[in-house]
Protein backbone atom coordinates (compact mmCIF):
# COMPACT_ATOMS: atom_id res chain seq x y z
CA UNK A 1 0.00 0.00 0.00
CA UNK A 2 1.32 3.39 -0.91
CA UNK A 3 1.71 5.97 1.79
CA UNK A 4 -0.19 9.20 1.40
CA UNK A 5 2.33 11.75 0.14
CA UNK A 6 2.95 14.35 2.79
CA UNK A 7 1.93 17.83 2.05
CA UNK A 8 4.71 20.05 0.76
CA UNK A 9 4.08 22.56 3.53
CA UNK A 10 4.63 19.87 6.17
CA UNK A 11 7.97 18.88 4.66
CA UNK A 12 9.02 22.48 4.41
CA UNK A 13 8.02 23.08 8.03
CA UNK A 14 10.37 20.35 9.17
CA UNK A 15 13.16 21.61 6.89
CA UNK A 16 12.95 25.06 8.50
CA UNK A 17 13.21 23.42 11.91
CA UNK A 18 16.17 21.34 10.74
CA UNK A 19 18.04 24.47 9.75
CA UNK A 20 17.48 25.98 13.18
CA UNK A 21 18.64 22.87 15.03
CA UNK A 22 22.28 23.84 15.49
CA UNK A 23 21.23 27.16 16.98
CA UNK A 24 18.56 25.56 19.16
CA UNK A 25 21.21 23.19 20.50
CA UNK A 26 23.42 26.17 21.31
CA UNK A 27 20.52 27.88 23.05
CA UNK A 28 20.01 24.84 25.30
CA UNK A 29 23.69 23.99 25.81
CA UNK A 30 24.63 27.23 27.56
CA UNK A 31 22.07 27.03 30.38
CA UNK A 32 22.58 23.25 30.62
CA UNK A 33 26.32 23.83 31.07
CA UNK A 34 25.64 26.33 33.83
CA UNK A 35 23.27 24.00 35.66
CA UNK A 36 25.73 21.15 35.44
CA UNK A 37 28.61 23.25 36.78
CA UNK A 38 26.42 24.73 39.52
CA UNK A 39 25.27 21.32 40.64
CA UNK A 40 28.84 20.26 41.26
CA UNK A 41 29.66 23.50 43.08
CA UNK A 42 26.48 23.18 45.19
CA UNK A 43 27.40 19.69 46.35
CA UNK A 44 30.95 20.72 47.28
CA UNK A 45 29.85 23.96 48.90
CA UNK A 46 27.31 22.15 51.06
CA UNK A 47 30.07 19.81 52.27
CA UNK A 48 32.32 22.76 53.07
CA UNK A 49 29.46 24.57 54.76
CA UNK A 50 28.58 21.53 56.86
CA UNK A 51 32.18 21.22 58.01
CA UNK A 52 32.51 24.91 58.89
CA UNK A 53 29.26 24.85 60.88
CA UNK A 54 30.06 21.69 62.80
CA UNK A 55 33.55 23.02 63.62
CA UNK A 56 31.94 26.23 64.86
CA UNK A 57 29.49 24.22 67.00
CA UNK A 58 32.31 22.22 68.57
CA UNK A 59 34.26 25.40 69.33
CA UNK A 60 31.05 27.12 70.45
CA UNK A 61 31.70 30.18 68.31
CA UNK A 62 29.68 32.06 65.72
CA UNK A 63 29.64 30.70 62.15
CA UNK A 64 32.78 31.97 60.39
CA UNK A 65 32.61 34.62 57.67
CA UNK A 66 33.57 31.99 55.10
CA UNK A 67 30.29 30.17 55.83
CA UNK A 68 28.26 33.29 55.14
CA UNK A 69 30.26 33.76 51.96
CA UNK A 70 29.38 30.25 50.81
CA UNK A 71 25.70 30.83 51.64
CA UNK A 72 25.74 33.93 49.43
CA UNK A 73 27.28 31.92 46.57
CA UNK A 74 24.67 29.18 46.99
CA UNK A 75 21.88 31.74 46.79
CA UNK A 76 23.36 33.17 43.57
CA UNK A 77 23.67 29.75 42.00
CA UNK A 78 20.07 28.85 42.87
CA UNK A 79 19.02 32.06 41.09
CA UNK A 80 21.10 31.18 38.03
CA UNK A 81 19.64 27.67 37.93
CA UNK A 82 16.13 29.06 37.88
CA UNK A 83 16.92 31.40 34.98
CA UNK A 84 18.71 28.57 33.15
CA UNK A 85 15.75 26.19 33.58
CA UNK A 86 13.32 28.87 32.39
CA UNK A 87 15.46 29.43 29.29
CA UNK A 88 15.48 25.74 28.43
CA UNK A 89 11.72 25.42 29.08
CA UNK A 90 10.94 28.39 26.84
CA UNK A 91 12.86 26.93 23.88
CA UNK A 92 11.31 23.51 24.44
CA UNK A 93 7.83 25.05 24.56
CA UNK A 94 8.50 26.83 21.28
CA UNK A 95 9.69 23.56 19.77
CA UNK A 96 6.62 21.69 20.98
CA UNK A 97 4.26 24.30 19.57
CA UNK A 98 6.03 24.31 16.25
CA UNK A 99 6.75 20.63 15.80
CA UNK A 100 3.29 19.37 16.70
CA UNK A 101 1.59 17.92 13.65
CA UNK A 102 -1.31 20.03 12.42
CA UNK A 103 -4.52 18.32 13.47
CA UNK A 104 -6.33 19.80 10.51
CA UNK A 105 -9.02 21.26 12.71
CA UNK A 106 -9.79 24.87 13.35
CA UNK A 107 -9.00 25.91 16.92
CA UNK A 108 -9.71 29.13 18.73
CA UNK A 109 -6.23 30.37 19.45
CA UNK A 110 -4.65 33.27 21.24
CA UNK A 111 -2.34 34.54 18.50
CA UNK A 112 -0.24 36.58 20.93
CA UNK A 113 0.63 33.39 22.85
CA UNK A 114 1.34 31.54 19.61
CA UNK A 115 3.62 34.39 18.50
CA UNK A 116 5.44 34.42 21.84
CA UNK A 117 6.23 30.70 21.52
CA UNK A 118 7.34 31.12 17.92
CA UNK A 119 9.50 34.09 18.87
CA UNK A 120 11.39 31.85 21.30
CA UNK A 121 12.38 29.68 18.36
CA UNK A 122 13.10 32.55 16.00
CA UNK A 123 15.11 34.16 18.80
CA UNK A 124 17.84 31.54 18.36
CA UNK A 125 18.37 32.93 14.86
CA UNK A 126 18.51 36.50 16.14
CA UNK A 127 20.45 36.05 19.33
CA UNK A 128 22.70 39.00 20.09
CA UNK A 129 22.35 40.50 16.67
CA UNK A 130 18.77 41.58 16.38
CA UNK A 131 16.65 43.34 18.99
CA UNK A 132 13.11 42.01 19.19
CA UNK A 133 10.31 44.43 19.92
CA UNK A 134 6.88 43.04 20.85
CA UNK A 135 3.95 45.37 20.42
CA UNK A 136 0.97 43.13 21.10
CA UNK A 137 -2.54 44.55 21.15
CA UNK A 138 -5.63 43.05 22.79
CA UNK A 139 -6.71 40.13 20.63
CA UNK A 140 -9.80 37.95 20.69
CA UNK A 141 -9.22 34.21 20.16
CA UNK A 142 -8.84 33.60 16.43
CA UNK A 143 -10.25 30.54 14.65
CA UNK A 144 -7.26 29.10 12.84
CA UNK A 145 -4.90 26.20 12.20
CA UNK A 146 -2.34 27.06 14.89
CA UNK A 147 0.56 24.90 13.68
CA UNK A 148 0.26 26.32 10.17
CA UNK A 149 0.16 29.87 11.47
CA UNK A 150 3.15 29.19 13.69
CA UNK A 151 4.95 28.22 10.49
CA UNK A 152 3.87 31.47 8.82
CA UNK A 153 5.23 33.46 11.77
CA UNK A 154 8.51 31.55 11.87
CA UNK A 155 9.02 31.97 8.10
CA UNK A 156 8.41 35.71 8.30
CA UNK A 157 10.56 36.11 11.41
CA UNK A 158 13.49 34.13 10.02
CA UNK A 159 13.27 36.12 6.75
CA UNK A 160 13.23 39.35 8.75
CA UNK A 161 16.31 38.28 10.68
CA UNK A 162 18.14 37.24 7.53
CA UNK A 163 17.32 40.55 5.81
CA UNK A 164 19.35 42.33 8.48
CA UNK A 165 23.08 42.44 7.88
CA UNK A 166 24.81 42.96 11.21
CA UNK A 167 22.65 44.51 13.87
CA UNK A 168 19.08 45.69 13.64
CA UNK A 169 15.57 45.43 14.95
CA UNK A 170 12.55 43.25 14.29
CA UNK A 171 9.18 44.50 15.47
CA UNK A 172 6.16 42.26 15.85
CA UNK A 173 2.83 44.06 16.07
CA UNK A 174 -0.61 42.54 16.57
CA UNK A 175 -3.94 44.36 16.30
CA UNK A 176 -7.59 43.37 16.10
CA UNK A 177 -9.46 45.42 13.48
CA UNK A 178 -13.12 44.97 12.40
CA UNK A 179 -13.27 41.21 12.58
CA UNK A 180 -9.68 40.73 11.43
CA UNK A 181 -6.46 39.97 13.26
CA UNK A 182 -3.47 41.77 11.80
CA UNK A 183 0.06 40.55 12.46
CA UNK A 184 2.81 42.82 11.18
CA UNK A 185 6.46 41.85 11.18
CA UNK A 186 8.93 44.63 10.37
CA UNK A 187 12.66 44.50 9.97
CA UNK A 188 15.32 47.18 9.59
CA UNK A 189 17.04 45.13 6.89
CA UNK A 190 18.11 45.58 3.30
CA UNK A 191 14.59 45.74 1.86
CA UNK A 192 13.22 44.09 -1.27
CA UNK A 193 14.51 45.48 -4.57
CA UNK A 194 11.67 46.96 -6.69
CA UNK A 195 12.40 44.54 -9.55
CA UNK A 196 11.92 41.56 -7.21
CA UNK A 197 8.61 42.63 -5.70
CA UNK A 198 6.36 40.94 -8.28
CA UNK A 199 8.14 37.66 -7.89
CA UNK A 200 8.58 37.05 -4.16
CA UNK A 201 5.50 34.80 -3.97
CA UNK A 202 6.56 32.82 -7.06
CA UNK A 203 7.72 29.26 -6.38
CA UNK A 204 11.48 28.88 -6.71
CA UNK A 205 12.26 32.58 -6.53
CA UNK A 206 14.94 33.41 -3.97
CA UNK A 207 17.63 36.01 -3.45
CA UNK A 208 19.34 33.97 -0.76
CA UNK A 209 22.62 32.18 -1.51
CA UNK A 210 22.38 28.75 -3.14
CA UNK A 211 21.72 26.09 -0.55
CA UNK A 212 20.12 28.54 1.86
CA UNK A 213 16.97 29.69 0.12
CA UNK A 214 14.47 27.23 -1.30
CA UNK A 215 12.19 29.76 -2.88
CA UNK A 216 9.31 28.06 -1.06
CA UNK A 217 9.02 29.95 2.25
CA UNK A 218 6.80 32.77 1.04
CA UNK A 219 4.86 30.50 -1.33
CA UNK A 220 3.86 28.33 1.60
CA UNK A 221 3.27 31.36 3.78
CA UNK A 222 0.88 32.76 1.18
CA UNK A 223 -0.85 29.42 0.75
CA UNK A 224 -1.47 29.07 4.50
CA UNK A 225 -2.70 32.64 4.98
CA UNK A 226 -4.75 33.06 1.80
CA UNK A 227 -5.91 29.55 0.84
CA UNK A 228 -6.32 27.97 4.28
CA UNK A 229 -7.40 30.97 6.33
CA UNK A 230 -9.03 33.23 3.73
CA UNK A 231 -6.73 35.99 4.85
CA UNK A 232 -4.44 38.39 3.02
CA UNK A 233 -0.72 38.90 2.98
CA UNK A 234 0.83 42.17 1.87
CA UNK A 235 4.14 43.93 2.30
CA UNK A 236 5.79 47.29 2.02
CA UNK A 237 9.50 47.68 1.55
CA UNK A 238 12.08 50.37 1.14
CA UNK A 239 15.57 49.38 0.01
CA UNK A 240 18.05 50.16 2.76
CA UNK A 241 15.33 50.86 5.35
CA UNK A 242 13.56 47.53 5.72
CA UNK A 243 10.43 45.56 5.04
CA UNK A 244 7.11 45.00 6.78
CA UNK A 245 4.86 42.03 6.09
CA UNK A 246 1.21 42.21 7.16
CA UNK A 247 -0.79 39.01 7.54
CA UNK A 248 -4.52 39.52 8.07
CA UNK A 249 -6.57 36.60 9.34
CA UNK A 250 -10.36 36.70 9.80
CA UNK A 251 -11.20 36.20 13.49
CA UNK A 252 -14.00 33.82 12.52
CA UNK A 253 -13.08 31.37 9.79
CA UNK A 254 -15.55 31.75 6.83
CA UNK A 255 -16.37 28.05 7.07
CA UNK A 256 -18.03 28.64 10.43
CA UNK A 257 -19.84 31.82 9.55
CA UNK A 258 -23.60 31.61 9.52
CA UNK B 1 59.12 35.78 49.43
CA UNK B 2 57.00 38.89 49.04
CA UNK B 3 53.29 38.15 48.90
CA UNK B 4 52.59 38.02 45.20
CA UNK B 5 49.15 39.11 44.01
CA UNK B 6 46.95 36.10 43.17
CA UNK B 7 46.83 35.04 39.51
CA UNK B 8 44.25 37.08 37.58
CA UNK B 9 41.69 35.34 35.38
CA UNK B 10 39.41 37.23 32.98
CA UNK B 11 36.16 35.55 31.89
CA UNK B 12 34.14 37.03 29.03
CA UNK B 13 30.70 35.68 28.13
CA UNK B 14 27.59 37.58 27.13
CA UNK B 15 25.64 35.14 29.32
CA UNK B 16 25.78 36.35 32.90
CA UNK B 17 24.91 32.81 34.05
CA UNK B 18 28.12 31.36 32.63
CA UNK B 19 30.22 33.94 34.46
CA UNK B 20 28.36 33.35 37.73
CA UNK B 21 28.81 29.58 37.47
CA UNK B 22 32.49 29.67 36.53
CA UNK B 23 33.23 32.30 39.15
CA UNK B 24 31.50 30.29 41.90
CA UNK B 25 33.47 27.20 40.94
CA UNK B 26 36.84 28.97 40.79
CA UNK B 27 36.22 30.77 44.07
CA UNK B 28 35.52 27.44 45.72
CA UNK B 29 38.62 25.74 44.31
CA UNK B 30 41.20 28.50 43.98
CA UNK B 31 42.44 31.84 45.29
CA UNK B 32 42.46 33.46 41.84
CA UNK B 33 41.26 37.00 41.30
CA UNK B 34 38.37 36.57 38.87
CA UNK B 35 37.19 39.37 36.61
CA UNK B 36 33.99 38.63 34.69
CA UNK B 37 32.64 40.72 31.78
CA UNK B 38 29.44 40.33 29.77
CA UNK B 39 30.50 43.10 27.37
CA UNK B 40 33.66 42.36 25.34
CA UNK B 41 34.37 46.10 25.06
CA UNK B 42 34.63 46.40 28.84
CA UNK B 43 36.96 43.41 28.95
CA UNK B 44 39.23 45.06 26.35
CA UNK B 45 39.33 48.26 28.44
CA UNK B 46 40.32 46.20 31.48
CA UNK B 47 43.00 44.34 29.53
CA UNK B 48 44.58 47.59 28.33
CA UNK B 49 45.71 48.50 31.83
CA UNK B 50 45.51 45.46 34.14
CA UNK B 51 47.99 42.60 33.90
CA UNK B 52 46.24 39.22 33.79
CA UNK B 53 47.35 35.59 33.47
CA UNK B 54 44.51 33.98 31.51
CA UNK B 55 41.65 35.22 29.34
CA UNK B 56 38.74 32.80 28.86
CA UNK B 57 36.27 34.00 26.24
CA UNK B 58 33.00 32.89 24.67
CA UNK B 59 32.86 32.95 20.87
CA UNK B 60 29.44 34.31 19.84
CA UNK B 61 28.93 37.71 21.46
CA UNK B 62 27.34 40.96 20.33
CA UNK B 63 29.53 43.72 18.85
CA UNK B 64 32.77 41.72 19.13
CA UNK B 65 33.29 37.99 18.83
CA UNK B 66 35.62 35.92 20.97
CA UNK B 67 38.38 35.82 18.35
CA UNK B 68 38.43 39.61 17.99
CA UNK B 69 38.55 39.91 21.76
CA UNK B 70 41.41 37.42 22.09
CA UNK B 71 43.29 39.21 19.29
CA UNK B 72 43.05 42.43 21.35
CA UNK B 73 44.19 40.52 24.40
CA UNK B 74 47.21 39.25 22.45
CA UNK B 75 47.99 42.81 21.41
CA UNK B 76 47.82 44.28 24.94
CA UNK B 77 49.07 41.28 26.91
CA UNK B 78 50.98 38.88 24.69
CA UNK B 79 51.96 36.71 27.65
CA UNK B 80 48.43 36.10 28.99
CA UNK B 81 47.15 32.69 27.82
CA UNK B 82 44.08 32.75 25.58
CA UNK B 83 41.29 30.20 25.97
CA UNK B 84 38.11 29.98 23.86
CA UNK B 85 35.08 28.46 25.62
CA UNK B 86 32.34 28.07 23.08
CA UNK B 87 29.00 26.42 22.50
CA UNK B 88 29.38 27.20 18.83
CA UNK B 89 31.33 24.14 17.77
CA UNK B 90 32.49 24.85 14.29
CA UNK B 91 35.76 23.58 13.01
CA UNK B 92 36.58 26.65 10.94
CA UNK B 93 36.40 29.04 13.88
CA UNK B 94 38.55 26.64 15.89
CA UNK B 95 41.23 26.54 13.21
CA UNK B 96 41.14 30.31 12.81
CA UNK B 97 41.40 30.71 16.57
CA UNK B 98 44.48 28.55 16.79
CA UNK B 99 46.21 30.13 13.80
CA UNK B 100 45.25 33.79 14.14
CA UNK B 101 45.25 34.42 17.87
CA UNK B 102 47.66 31.75 19.07
CA UNK B 103 45.05 30.01 21.16
CA UNK B 104 46.20 28.10 24.22
CA UNK B 105 43.09 25.88 24.47
CA UNK B 106 39.75 25.42 22.73
CA UNK B 107 36.99 24.25 25.08
CA UNK B 108 33.41 23.38 24.27
CA UNK B 109 30.24 24.02 26.22
CA UNK B 110 28.86 22.37 28.25
CA UNK B 111 32.21 22.48 29.95
CA UNK B 112 33.65 20.12 32.51
CA UNK B 113 34.72 21.99 35.64
CA UNK B 114 37.74 19.80 36.35
CA UNK B 115 38.98 20.15 32.79
CA UNK B 116 38.42 23.89 32.86
CA UNK B 117 40.36 24.13 36.12
CA UNK B 118 43.21 22.05 34.73
CA UNK B 119 43.41 24.24 31.63
CA UNK B 120 43.39 27.45 33.68
CA UNK B 121 46.03 26.11 36.10
CA UNK B 122 48.40 25.07 33.35
CA UNK B 123 47.73 28.32 31.48
CA UNK B 124 48.72 30.30 34.58
CA UNK B 125 51.86 28.21 34.92
CA UNK B 126 52.76 28.92 31.32
CA UNK B 127 52.15 32.65 31.73
CA UNK B 128 54.31 32.70 34.88
CA UNK B 129 57.10 30.90 33.07
CA UNK B 130 56.91 33.27 30.11
CA UNK B 131 57.07 36.25 32.46
CA UNK B 132 60.05 34.95 34.36
CA UNK B 133 61.74 34.09 31.07
CA UNK B 134 61.23 37.64 29.89
CA UNK B 135 62.58 39.00 33.22
CA UNK B 136 65.65 36.74 33.00
CA UNK B 137 66.31 37.80 29.40
CA UNK B 138 66.11 41.45 30.34
CA UNK B 139 68.37 40.81 33.36
CA UNK B 140 70.83 39.10 31.00
CA UNK B 141 70.61 42.05 28.61
CA UNK B 142 71.34 44.47 31.43
CA UNK B 143 74.25 42.33 32.66
CA UNK B 144 75.57 42.09 29.12
CA UNK B 145 75.49 45.81 28.53
CA UNK B 146 77.07 46.43 31.97
CA UNK B 147 79.89 44.08 31.04
CA UNK B 148 80.37 45.89 27.76
CA UNK B 149 80.59 49.20 29.60
CA UNK B 150 83.18 47.77 31.96
CA UNK B 151 85.11 46.34 29.06
CA UNK B 152 85.05 49.70 27.32
CA UNK B 153 86.25 51.46 30.49
CA UNK B 154 89.03 48.90 30.96
CA UNK B 155 90.15 49.35 27.37
CA UNK B 156 90.16 53.12 27.80
CA UNK B 157 92.15 52.84 31.06
CA UNK B 158 94.87 50.63 29.62
CA UNK B 159 95.25 51.89 26.09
Amino acid sequence: MEEEPRHLAELYRMAVLGRLTAKIVHEITTPAGSIRSNNEVLARSLDALGKLLSDATVKKCAPPAKALDILETLKNLAGVDKIACDRISAVVRGLKTYARVEEGELRKTNLNDLLRDTLKLAGVEFRNRVTLVEDFGEMPAVECYPQSLSQVFLNLLVNAGQAIEGEGQVTVRTRAENGWARISISDTGTGIAPEHRDRIFTPGFTTKPAGEGTGLGLVITREIVVDHHHGTITFESEPGRGTTFHARIPITHPRNRS
Amino acid sequence: MASNPPPAVVIVDDEEMVITSVRAFLRLETEYAIHGFTLPGEAVKFLETNPVDVVVSDYLMPKMNGLELLAKSKQFQPEAARVLLTGHADKQSAIRAINDVGLYQYLEKPWDNQQLLLVIQSAIERTTLLRSLREKISALDTAHSNLKDIQAKLLRAFL
